[in-house]
């Protein structure tokens, strides 16, 4: 448990930094687009530069990032005007919404799908074929609720992954020989086929978040919900280095501690 | 069993003969100035932009973009992946090559490419935007492939084969015995990562980080959706066809549960 804590604080850390480092050396980091503004003279221009140039310190902000955080400040959205902690406690009720509804329908949907032994693959291959980014566009263009969206971005995962423990699970000698026996289907998955594929579900279920969470950005920026994944999305234009750090921090806590449940789950 | 072998044939007939097609020399930029938006017709059978290109060439020409830039992205990520797997045996390498994966895999993948190609340049061409997306595809995406290179170079290390040519003193270990037994996982990883970075670039298109125009990639063509009046102009699906179609056939290929993306 200490071991897996003290990998999720380095890895958290580590992705702070990198992320940190990515968007300080990217070739356009010292470009505002605010420069482009006619209205805006030499004096303003050279101000927003300067700004701009203060940022650079990769380790200095990281620091003062880290002090910060001991204090329960974030820091502060030049995008937004508004402090990161107060857009983050604002946002992420929408996006936790969204990723439980999305999660609890996906798993209904996929577990129920991957029970019986034909049907679905074809849709689900299908709907496997298609970017999340299109898919929340037709649900957009067919009216349905953005929630809808992760349900059928994570229902063919979901089918996919149990439908092969599944057929790995009805194939052991236990079920052959239950079956034998006259044991009714419903009792043989019940007592025999979930009881033994648990584990794996379990540690598919951490990894069903971390997926969630990889496909909340595209679903909330073209359904226009007003989540974390929404705020990502306009903080890559906008360029918003602190608020994306504060983000990318925040997404690699859900899926480091998702993928720790994951290999605590099933070591294999 | 005979069936599935004629789908999977099937399949790949089709990738061949979309892979060729792409290749017809095409004049995506060619405006049509007098039929803008025009209808499917003879002259342009999926009809016009509302800058009068045609979208038939347009979408040829996203084709080749896409799937020849999807390809090279996937050889570099599993060129990366074959490397560091291999270097990640024992010790200290192991350990950080581990690390490093383990950290790139802590980040969605699509967060980690928006948030990159968020902060290039406001002013790059076309072609610059381009060559970055799939440069930033295929560095990024070397996690994977390379944790089951590393996992099938570990269980080929500890094999009695191994063992007995490390024993009769064999100077060709690396060539003779490891790369080609690695060979296979790492054409199944190939195969498994260009649908991957097909999808990944139509969701960055999508969002408008992907490819700029006037260079058509599937991403940007599928960007005209949301202009919205598709029940009037059901054409416009095509490109929707397509990708679903391509990467279909890659499923039934080498079927896989998730591409994340």
């Amino acid at each position: 448990m200490l071991k897996q804590l003290t990998r999720i604080g380095v890895l958290v850390f580590a992705a702070g930094l990198v992320s940190a480092f990515l968007v300080s050396y990217a070739p356009g980091t010292m470009v505002d687009e605010r420069e482009l503004d006619r209205r805006l003279n030499e004096t303003s221009i050279r101000e927003l530069r300067s700004n701009k140039a203060s940022h650079s310190d990769v380790f200095g902000n990281l620091r003062r990032f880290m002090v910060g955080l001991t204090k329960g400040d974030l820091g502060y959205s030049e995008s937004n005007h508004s402090p990161i902690a107060a857009l983050i406690a604002d946002r992420a009720p929408e996006t936790l919404r969204e990723i439980a509804v999305g999660l609890a329908g996906g798993w209904v949907l996929g577990l129920a799908l991957a029970i019986p032994k034909r049907g679905f693959s074809v849709l689900a291959g299908l709907l496997l074929s298609l970017p999340t980014a299109l898919i929340a566009y037709l649900c957009l263009l067919a009216g349905a609720k953005s929630f809808l969206v992760l349900v059928i971005v994570l229902t063919p995962r979901i089918f996919r992954f149990a439908r092969n423990l599944l057929n790995q699970a009805y194939t052991a000698p236990n079920v052959e020989m239950a079956r034998a026996r006259g044991v009714t289907e419903t009792k043989i998955l019940l007592s025999h086929v979930l009881p033994a594929i648990s584990p794996q579900l379990l540690a598919l279920g951490a990894a069903s978040a971390s997926m969630a969470i990889g496909a909340i950005i595209p679903i909330e920026a073209i359904c226009d919900v007003p989540g974390l994944g929404r705020l990502a999305w306009n903080a890559a234009m906008a360029r918003d280095l602190p608020l994306l750090v504060n983000l990318t921090m925040l997404v690699a806590v859900a899926t480091t501690v998702a993928t720790a449940v994951a290999e605590m789950a099933n070591p294999e | 069993m005979i069936c599935t072998k004629m789908i999977r044939r099937i399949a790949i007939c089709f990738l061949i003969v979309v892979a060729l097609t792409a290749l017809l020399p095409m004049r995506y930029e060619h405006q049509f100035r007098d039929s803008p938006n025009a209808g499917p017709s003879r002259q342009f059978l999926l009809g016009t932009d509302d800058l009068g290109r045609d979208r038939l060439s347009r979408l040829i020409y996203g084709t080749r973009v896409s799937l020849l830039l999807a390809t090279s992205a996937a050889i570099l990520s599993c060129l990366a992946a074959a490397a560091l797997g291999g270097l990640a045996g024992s010790g200290i390498a192991d350990k950080l090559i581990l690390g490093a994966a383990d950290l790139f895999l802590s980040l969605p993948w699509l967060f980690l490419l928006l948030m990159v190609r968020a902060f290039l340049p406001l002013n790059v061409s076309p072609l610059i935007s381009v060559t970055i997306t799939f440069l930033m595809l295929g560095l990024l995406g070397w996690a994977t492939p390379a944790k089951v290179v590393r996992a099938a170079v570990r269980k080929l290390n500890a094999s009695d084969f191994m063992l007995q040519a490390r024993a009769t003193g064999s100077s060709r270990l690396l060539s003779k015995h490891l790369i080609p037994n690695v060979m296979p996982i790492l054409w199944a990883q190939l195969w498994i990562t260009i649908p991957a970075y097909v999808l990944a670039e139509t969701t960055l298109g999508m969002l408008g980080l992907g490819v700029m125009e006037p260079l058509p990639s599937w991403g940007n063509l599928l960007r005209e959706l949301e202009g919205g009046g598709i029940a009037n102009h059901p054409w416009l699906f095509a490109p929707v066809l397509l990708l679903a179609a391509v990467i279909g056939s890659f499923q039934v290929i080498f079927e896989r549960e998730d591409y994340s993306v």
